[in-house]
């Protein structure tokens, strides 16, 4: 396996002598690779499952890759197929939501968006991809529900109850980067809201103490992943003493047998996310029907049981398919003045969260 | 000129060696023993659709991009050694250039030109032809990385070379064509054995730009190395593990391959 | 076709396809780095937490590319004055392995999961996740690359001139210090510079074992990422023409100094 490997820079001062005539071969060589380079390039370039009216693209968040997988996306396939007699082939795509939500806008052709907060999916509305009337339905888009939740190791041996806890010196903390992830909002929305609503032993309605608290906490991360899948795993790994995640999450994990707990904190948020056909896509594809039948699926009864199965909280309240804990004080994110509001006051440039950030990590 | 066998300190091999072990052996070891460990469901999950989809696709990519620089690459280290022109010596900058970048940059630069803002989209859009999040897209970042390689070593080689048996041969009546099929040709032989394995390995490693520029979407866009980024976010280690261990040996594979070519032609 | 002509469509072939594979996507990525105007530019840059982050790249890869000049020389000059193929072909597996999967590797063997992590861990010295594993990952992926370059160098090495000093009364170490370091040097440094190079544009390995805490454990290619994902693209693309602008601008700095170990002989 040794060779030359020849930089520029230097020069091979002594050559060996290897002139050697041998053409044939060599001509029939690089013919030979040139051709399967042809061959293979063809196949590569048509896609494998034939784009077209029969794929239905689908860009979601990290968690739910295998509800979706798994359950969902089969499901669908098998009905669609008895009612309309086609096979369809569905592509998906899992990263964090945000980074989804803007390779969505940048030309990644999805059909539908399954994302993790509603102005992920907005962000997509106002590039003209996602109708305005996306939310107009009676649960405004939204398809799983779920708790932002502290996970920890079998037994809790660091005794972690509460946000506060998070804070203490002897703890490591996993949450994601707000930039990218989805999840990383809600783990702020959950915190600040907690201390805004004066849970977190804090005053109520104190945006400096509810700072202080981001702060204490930010100041005890050990790694920012990209998205909420990422995070877990890291915590699964081993590092860190909590992460701060979907419920859902937690959930999946323990049933691929992975040792983790969770305990939901005294007052945290309620995750809403939300799907959507990307119409703009969608029609140029020719797979509108197939979009609108695959959004409208997520809600039926049958895509409900399966998410509470891979531990999301159902929308549709007729279905039961585990048991949760209970959570003491549960509120969503208009309780603390809606997306707009949080993102004009938590998440903008140098807003409560970078402040935060700055103060909890100085340099 | 070449080096003697000259007693040296005994130290010094036991301490490089150790140097080696643990810096390049221990994680390879750990590789070995991490597809050993999860070995159970590995072949089921090598084997399946999205996996073989995305190693195929690995497979095409690295063939295209020898290709295309066996016959390009020749071409262009050609050129800046046998002829003259104004600025030439740019091609052999520019060729550098791809080593210089972090692969994140280059899936940006390709996406920046490609995407929806970019100023080459309505031509492709025209061309019906999707650039960004689709196959062309990995095709044009994995031509780019693997860009260097052959042209230096040929480069190297042509310089070293000379011109005396091109010379030899046109005196005799040969043509051209002639000339660099039957003279140039077969003289670069070694060059060209000890690129290809380079831009094969490198080809088949690729991470950063076809993740950026192709968005790692499962049956279009997944590569054999973004397969593994996703195995280890699904839990999937044996899959991870047993993706990784398909990526090095075919790697070693191409250099072993290339180098028994290589001691062929100089047989 | 004519000999003139077919030479000058080869030509403009090869120039045509440099420019649409090079000049193309590099003249977009700095045109949109500089798209909303050079202060603009300059506020991406100057950002604090770019600014660490490129900070903490450039110590890491001058750290890692230190270290490897030292053991890929002394490797080097293992396989030059011995018959070591196994220690050979050593040195060349990093080339055959994806960077994403040393990463996945260096957390599988040094990760908290790990009886070595955790014994790093015991000793309050973690690799993963932390600054030490940055510059391991820089090592890993470097180590051929001084060996490769430093090796043909060391092989032309005369060894009549050791030989001459030793006969003089020299020592082993000032045959090293005043016969061999300077024959080497160029090389050496060149390797160094070549290694820096290469670490401060990785990304792979880096990305799955470093934290990307900012202003931390953030590297600036993770950042680049980081930035394209959140939206900022011009930002991304600011932050590589820094880094582009340094690679580029150490290659001439590198051949400069081969070429004057070239006109010493």
């Amino acid at each position: 396996m040794r060779f030359v490997l020849a930089l520029p820079l230097l020069r091979v001062a002594a050559m060996v002598d290897f002139r050697v005539r041998s053409q044939p071969p060599i001509a029939a060589w690089i013919f030979g690779i040139v051709g399967v380079a042809l061959l293979s390039s063809a196949s590569g370039c048509r896609s494998k499952d034939g784009s077209g009216a029969s794929t239905l693209v689908l860009a979601a968040y990290t968690t739910p890759r295998e509800v979706m997988g798994n359950a969902i996306i089969p499901a669908f396939v098998s009905s669609w197929r008895e009612s309309t007699g086609t096979t369809i082939a569905v592509q998906e795509s899992y990263q964090a939501s945000g980074a989804q939500a803007r390779a969505v806008a940048e030309g990644f052709e999805a059909d539908v968006v399954a994302l993790s907060l509603t102005p992920d999916v907005n962000r997509l509305v106002d590039a003209g991809l996602v109708r305005e009337t996306w939310d107009d339905g009676k649960d405004r888009g939204v398809i799983t529900q779920s708790l932002v939740v502290i996970a920890v190791r079998p037994g809790n041996p660091r005794n972690i109850r509460d946000w506060a806890d998070l804070a203490r010196d002897d703890i490591e903390v996993l949450t994601p980067n707000v930039r990218t992830s989805g999840g990383a909002m809600w783990n702020v929305a959950a915190i600040y809201g907690a201390a805004m609503r004066g849970h977190a032993g804090t005053a109520k309605d104190d945006p400096a103490a509810a700072e202080a608290l981001l702060a204490s906490i930010l100041a005890r991360v050990k790694v920012m992943d990209k998205g909420a899948r990422e995070s877990i795993v890291n915590f699964e790994n081993g590092v860190g003493d909590a992460a701060i995640t979907y419920e859902n999450e937690v959930i999946v994990a323990q049933q691929q047998g992975r040792p983790v707990e969770y305990v939901i904190p005294s007052s945290t948020v309620r995750i809403d996310a939300p799907a959507a056909v990307v119409h703009r896509y969608a029609e140029s594809h020719g797979t509108t029907a197939m979009a609108e039948a695959f959004v409208a699926h997520l809600s039926a009864p049958d895509s409900q049981k399966a998410f509470a199965e891979y531990g999301f909280r159902p929308v549709d309240p007729t279905v039961k398919a585990r048991e949760f804990p209970p959570a003491r004080d549960v509120f969503t994110v208009d309780d603390i003045g809606g997306w707009k509001k949080l993102q004009e006051e938590v998440f903008a440039a140098r807003a409560l969260y970078d402040r935060a950030l700055a103060k909890g990590r100085p340099e | 000129m070449s080096s003697r066998s000259r007693p040296m300190q005994p130290w010094l091999p036991r301490v490089a060696f150790l140097y080696a072990a643990l810096l390049i052996l221990l994680p390879l070891a750990a590789l070995a023993y991490g597809v050993a460990e999860h070995l159970g469901g590995t072949w089921r999950a090598l084997t399946s659709g999205p996996a073989l989809d995305a190693l195929s696709r690995t497979i095409t990519l690295a063939t295209i991009a020898l290709a295309v620089h066996l016959v390009l690459g020749v071409m262009t280290a050609w050129v800046v050694v046998r002829d003259d022109f104004f600025g030439k010596r740019a091609l052999v900058w520019l060729a550098d250039v791809p080593l210089a970048m972090s692969p994140i940059t280059i899936g940006l630069a390709f996406f920046v030109v490609f995407g929806r803002e970019g100023w080459l989209y309505p031509l492709f859009t025209q061309l019906d032809l999707k650039v960004v999040f689709a196959f062309p897209g990995l095709v044009l970042v994995t031509l780019f990385v693997t860009l260097p390689f052959m042209i230096r070593e040929v480069v190297l080689l042509l310089e070293d070379l000379g011109t005396s048996e091109e010379e030899a041969a046109a005196t005799m009546g040969a043509s051209p064509w002639q000339v660099f099929v039957h003279i140039t040709l077969p003289n670069i032989l070694p060059a060209l054995t000890s690129a290809s394995a380079l831009v094969v390995a490198r080809a088949l490693g690729e991470f950063g730009a076809v993740l950026v520029i192709g968005g790692a979407i499962s049956g279009e866009t997944d590569t054999a190395t973004t397969f593994v980024f996703h195995a280890i976010e699904e839990r999937q280690l044996p899959a991870a593990y047993g993706m990784s261990m398909v990526l090095v040996a075919l790697s070693v594979a191409a250099f072993a391959t290339f180098s028994a070519l290589r001691r062929k032609v100089r047989s | 076709m004519s000999p003139r002509k077919a030479r000058i469509a080869l030509r403009t072939g090869v120039v045509a396809w440099m420019v649409i594979l090079v000049v193309v996507p590099i003249s977009g990525l700095v045109l949109r780095a500089l798209a909303s105007g050079p202060a603009a530019f300059w506020g991406y840059v100057v950002d604090p937490v770019a600014l660490a982050a490129l900070r903490l790249t450039f110590g890491t890869a001058a750290l890692a590319a230190t270290i490897n000049a030292v053991g890929g020389t002394l490797i080097a000059w293992v396989l030059v004055r011995g018959k070591h193929p196994a220690l050979s072909a050593l040195v060349d597996i990093p080339f055959a392995v994806p960077t994403l999967v040393t990463g996945v590797v260096l957390v599988a063997l040094f990760g908290p999961q790990a009886w070595l992590g955790q014994v790093l861990i015991a000793v309050d010295t973690p690799i993963v996740f932390a600054r030490p594993g940055i510059v391991l990952a820089m090592l890993f992926i470097s180590l051929p690359l001084v060996v490769r370059t430093v090796e043909p160098v060391l092989s032309e090495l005369d060894p009549a001139e050791e030989d001459a000093a030793e006969t003089l009364g020299a020592s082993r170490w000032q045959v090293f210090r005043h016969v061999l370091w300077p024959a080497m040097l160029p090389a050496v440094a060149a390797a160094w510079v070549q290694t820096f190079a290469r670490c401060i544009a990785e990304f792979g390995s880096i990305a799955a074992l470093s934290g990307n805490i900012p202003r931390e454990t953030l590297v600036a290619s993770v950042y680049i990422l980081g930035e394209l994902e959140a939206g900022h693209a011009d930002a991304a693309a600011a932050i590589s023409v820094v880094l582009l602008v340094l690679s580029l601008g150490l290659q001439p700095a590198a051949s400069a100094l081969v070429e004057r170990r070239y006109a010493r002989v």
